[in-house]
């Protein structure tokens, strides 16, 4: 039987480092994993993606070994996973670090935990900090890094181990777009090593850098393949529309989605409006067609991209939330339709905020008008938590001046805060409240009106999906769906003024595209939003925005004027090897000019007519099958313009 | 292997615990803080009685019977000012009443039996009781005085005469009684709270899931933050002695080691219970409750610290025999004030290792998954 068995095996088999076979979760009477099959080779940088609560923290839980599956086979290395745990790093998706100790002390600790020897350690820290550049901070306590750097020494701490399996619960949450670059260019170092990869990820830019991903819905397992497979296997091509008034292009394209026509899906994603379509050239025309009376750029015919197969695939499943018009009773201000007059909701000069002898606020001005959705983008730890929290007057200002609402003075008075709201980057709902009770709770603080009451909360549970769950416990949700709550919470007694703080960090693409429809719907009726975000796509939608580098407002601007102030060309290089012809730019340029976008890399260039013949020099072999100029996008002017003025703070 | 992952654990509770300067200014100073309310503030003894006397009589044995009453330091007078007799004490300006009725020296020394009317406030039992003892012993010896000054060879006549001896404490000092007593029940609270704060901690920041992704054993875990707990309570156990000896001039009386030897195994039953309670609970507002209620209301009642264990009543007597502050009150008892060595301890410390043993298997049972439960 042994024998047979070993010789059974396929040599390909032995490569297999984690094997699941008809897993189940029970919860009580809810399912979190219903029959997943998965098998993941050795040196694989596998993603499990899908929207929240498809079981994908579940699954983590079980192959790290600290949960116990209802039935089937979870196997990391041939053994069952709870005995293959020396082998495995998991990073949970709470950051798993101890606050109060330094980095050196966390990484010491995680060592003696997994029995490093002793002889070792030293070699192995120096060598994953230097790797995750945090050798400056060996001595800083764990709770004083930014997020980017805290799953950095998360890595390291799980690294230090040795581990040949690492499983990954959305390392990338909460952190900036320059640092996700950076933490997945290690997990492409790490799987050149030899080191499996299993990392589940809401952000389906990532998602396009793995060697296979998995798409999975209410605990099974959708469709499995390489990106690359995913995409030809939708069988349609994505259209790039840019045009200036994307809200009336959308519209006139929306009436055209047919489930099996020639427009499968259209959706406006930051400055483009991608159109899916069956076949590029009729599609192509019939679009241009229907947007006859507007002004379009050029459209392009490219692949679809993973965001699509995503969403494609929740249209299949009919899970795509609906949007429900918000149960209205004030207007505040005329819409933006008169920008002659605007007025100003949040007006600061001179603000500044010192911890200490840290400078978290340098001199800031900001003006944003009723009506208008103003972003405040920027690294982690560049000062926009804090810039939000004094300009709602929870934090005092250090000195500078400010009006809010139009009221200088008290900005704690009770009459004033009613007219504000507020979402915190940490959820703000009790989490041993049901749903509902946390509700009638925000409402009642809020002074609704009993009668509006019950009316604002049917469509608070309508647009988050939980209609006949409201009696559930609010820690029983999944992260994403929290978030939709608490922003409900928020914006249930119509402020005038708006501060949402990173709402869609943690949550799927659809509810990100939800929850921007509902800003929009909000500012358009004359509240005055101020949102920060890591997703620069979705800031494309702020009518202005401004880049804060170490508390100072760098740039401001609307989207397009902040792209014209790029420096250089941008080009997008279409390669077969992406990891590795990255790797060989990096070598040449600086930091700023090259990163990856999804499968394809942006190059900024001064001198195009120079530089282009010495980058395909630099690629040689894997020269680039396709180079075209492409307009900067607000995330290619991010980068460049963060890592300009000096790069995110540590 | 076992030992470098149970160092391991210690050394990271211990620089977690030093990492916040307040919590540990809090361990060290609540103890303390603790230590003199409870030695300062708490007196059984009872002292400063009001007594009220109304002496109708006027006479030299009226007014010497009084002074006698007095002369015992447990009253202070008290004034009168109701109309009618009862109302100090139904004012609760005087405990004791005493009337003397006109005519009580005639009545003694005629040879009649002469009468004194003592009323006692009994809501307050043990007062009541201590002030009829002191009554009757004052009225014992007054009469004794009145029969010596007529026939003085009677007293030769009585058959028996207790020869009482107080040891150990023969001026009945009560710092030697409640301050040995109380470093049972400091160190029987603070060592578990902190320990269980610890842990439900690691639950409520989601490490805990860190310790269940590498393969430490429940009994690695379970060991490593005693350890780093049971010196903490140590550092208290030490400041707490030397503060009793400064301020309450309570030192060691012969051999300290079974002092040492049953401090440490006391301290490792409290930590594991603070375990226990650490695994069982999932907020530290709930394992500082728990700890709470079941560590102070058995330091305080169950185990003989105020209370004589002999005269609690049954179902809970025998629970007072799972108290392992029980034994250890007995046990500084034992070296601060009796000193009888090993030959009056050993029992005690072999009483808390079976109790430790039995905690640290109910810790483990509860821990041994090291799993998420579902």
């Amino acid at each position: 039987m042994v024998l047979s068995q070993s010789i059974a095996r396929s040599p390909a088999l032995e490569d297999v480092t984690i094997h699941i076979q008809k897993l189940y979760k029970h919860y009580g009477n809810t399912i979190a994993i219903r029959g997943i099959d998965l098998d993941i080779r050795r040196g694989e940088l596998f993603g499990l993606i899908g929207p929240d609560g498809a079981g994908k923290t579940t699954t983590f839980n079980i192959l790290g070994g600290v949960m116990e599956a209802t039935a089937g086979v979870a196997q990391i290395l041939d053994l069952p996973a709870r005995n293959a745990r020396n082998h495995t790093g998991y990073l949970t998706q709470q950051f798993s670090l101890y606050p109060d100790l330094s980095v050196d002390e966390n990484i010491h600790y995680s060592a003696g935990l997994r029995l490093v020897p002793e002889d070792q350690l030293d070699a192995r820290r120096t060598k994953y900090l230097k790797l995750m550049q945090l050798e400056p901070f060996r001595d800083r306590l764990a709770g004083w890094l930014s997020g980017g750097m805290k799953q950095k020494l998360a890595l390291c701490c799980a690294l230090v181990a040795e581990p040949q399996v690492l499983l990954l619960d959305e390392p990338t949450t909460g952190v900036d777009t320059i640092a996700r670059r950076e933490f997945w260019d290690i997990l492409a170092r790490l799987t050149a090593e030899g080191i499996t990869v299993m990392v589940a990820t809401p952000d389906l830019d990532e998602a396009e850098r793995c060697d296979r991903v998995a798409l999975i819905h209410t605990g099974q397992i959708q469709q499995v393949g390489s990106p690359a497979a995913l995409k030809a296997a939708l069988h349609l091509s994505r259209l790039v529309i840019r045009t200036a008034d994307l809200v009336k292009a959308e519209q006139a394209l929306i009436p055209l989605i047919e489930p099996n026509g020639q427009i499968a899906d259209v959706s406006t994603l930051g400055d483009h409006i991608e159109v899916l379509v069956k076949d590029a050239q009729p599609g192509t025309a019939l679009v241009r067609d229907r947007l006859k009376q507007q002004s379009i750029e050029p459209i392009q015919a490219t692949d679809p991209t993973l965001e699509n197969v995503f969403i494609a695939l929740l249209r299949r499943k009919g899970s795509i939330p609906q949007s429900i018009p918000f149960p209205r009773s004030q207007q505040f201000a005329t819409p933006t339709a008169d920008p002659a007059t605007p007025k100003l909701a949040i007006s600061a000069r001179r603000l500044n905020r010192v911890f200490g002898s840290f400078h978290a606020v340098v001199d800031l001005d900001l003006d944003v008008h009723y009506g208008e959705v103003y972003g405040l983008l920027g690294a982690n730890g560049a000062g926009k938590t804090t810039t939000i929290k004094m300009l709602c007057g929870l934090l005092p200002i250090s000195c500078g001046e400010m009006s809010l609402a139009g009221e200088r003075g008290n900005l704690r008075s009770a009459a004033l805060r009613q007219r504000i709201g507020y979402m915190s980057q940490k959820f703000t709902l009790y989490d041993d409240l049901t749903i509902l009770e946390n509700l009638h709770f925000y409402s009642g603080v809020y002074g609704i009106p009993p009668r509006q009451q019950r009316e604002k909360i049917r469509w608070v549970l309508a647009m988050c999906g939980l209609e006949g769950q409201e009696d559930l416990l609010t820690r029983q949700l999944p992260g994403g769906w929290k978030q939709r709550v608490a922003f409900g919470a928020s914006v249930m007694h119509e402020p005038e003024i708006l501060f949402l703080d990173e709402p869609t960090s943690g949550t799927d693409v659809l509810a990100r595209q939800q929850f921007w429809q509902l800003i929009n719907d909000f500012a358009r009726h004359g509240t005055a939003i101020l949102v920060t975000t890591h997703y620069m796509t979705e800031a494309e939608q702020c009518n202005r925005m401004c880049f804060m580098v170490a508390g100072r407002k760098v740039t401001e601007g609307s989207a397009s004027e902040i792209k014209a102030m790029q420096p250089g060309q941008l080009f997008e290089l279409q390669v077969e090897t992406l990891q590795t012809s990255y790797n060989l730019l990096r070598q040449h340029l600086e930091p700023w000019r090259i990163s990856i976008f999804g499968d394809r890399l942006h190059v900024v260039l001064d001198h195009p007519d120079v530089e282009l013949p010495q980058i395909r020099s630099w690629l040689q072999t894997d020269a680039p099958s396709k180079i075209q100029p492409i307009p900067f996008s607000l995330e290619d002017a991010f980068i460049g313009e963060v890592q300009r003025a000096g790069g995110a703070p540590p | 292997m076992i030992m470098r992952r149970i160092r391991n654990q210690f050394f990271k509770e211990l620089e977690q615990f030093q990492r916040d300067r307040l919590g540990v200014a809090l361990a060290f100073i609540l103890p303390v803080i603790a230590l003199l309310i409870i030695g300062f503030a708490i007196r059984l003894e009872a002292k400063n009685i009001p007594l009220v006397v109304r002496d109708l009589d006027q006479s030299t044995l009226s007014r010497s019977y009084i002074e006698q009453l007095y002369a015992t330091n447990l009253f202070v007078p008290a004034e009168w000012q109701g109309v009618r007799f009862p109302d100090a004490i139904d004012r609760g300006t005087a405990q004791v009443q005493v009337t003397i009725p006109p005519g009580f020296a005639a009545d003694v020394n005629a040879g009649r039996t002469g009468e004194v009317l003592v009323v006692i406030d009994g809501s307050d039992v043990i007062n009541a009781r201590v002030t009829q003892l002191a009554v009757d012993g004052v009225t014992l010896s007054a009469v004794q005085r009145a029969l010596g000054e007529g026939q003085l060879g009677e007293l030769e006549q009585f058959a028996i005469v207790a020869q009482v001896r107080l040891w150990f404490n023969p001026g009945r000092q009560e710092s030697l009684f409640i301050v040995p007593g109380s470093y049972g029940v400091i160190l029987a609270i603070f060592p578990p709270l902190l320990i269980a704060i610890a842990l439900v901690r690691e639950k409520e920041q989601g490490t805990i899931l860190q310790l269940y992704a590498s393969s430490l054993s429940a009994v690695e875990l379970l060991l490593g933050k005693s350890l780093a707990y049971m010196l903490v309570g140590l550092g208290e156990a030490v400041l707490l002695f030397i503060v009793g000896l400064l301020l309450f001039g309570v030192r060691f009386i012969g051999d300290p080691i079974p002092l040492v030897i049953g401090t440490l195994i006391f301290l490792f039953t409290g930590v594991q219970l603070g375990l226990i309670i650490g695994i069982f609970t999932t907020t530290q507002s709930a394992a500082v409750q728990a700890i709470g209620t079941i560590k102070v209301l058995t330091a305080f009642l169950l185990a003989g610290f105020l209370f004589p264990l002999n005269s609690v009543p049954f179902p809970f007597s025998v629970a007072s025999y799972l108290v392992p502050v029980r034994y250890y009150i007995e046990l500084c008892r034992d070296v601060f004030v009796r000193g009888s060595g090993w030959f009056g301890t050993w029992y005690l410390i072999v009483a808390m290792v079976l109790l430790g043993i039995a905690e640290f298997g109910i810790a483990w049972w509860g821990m041994r998954r090291m799993q998420l439960s579902s």
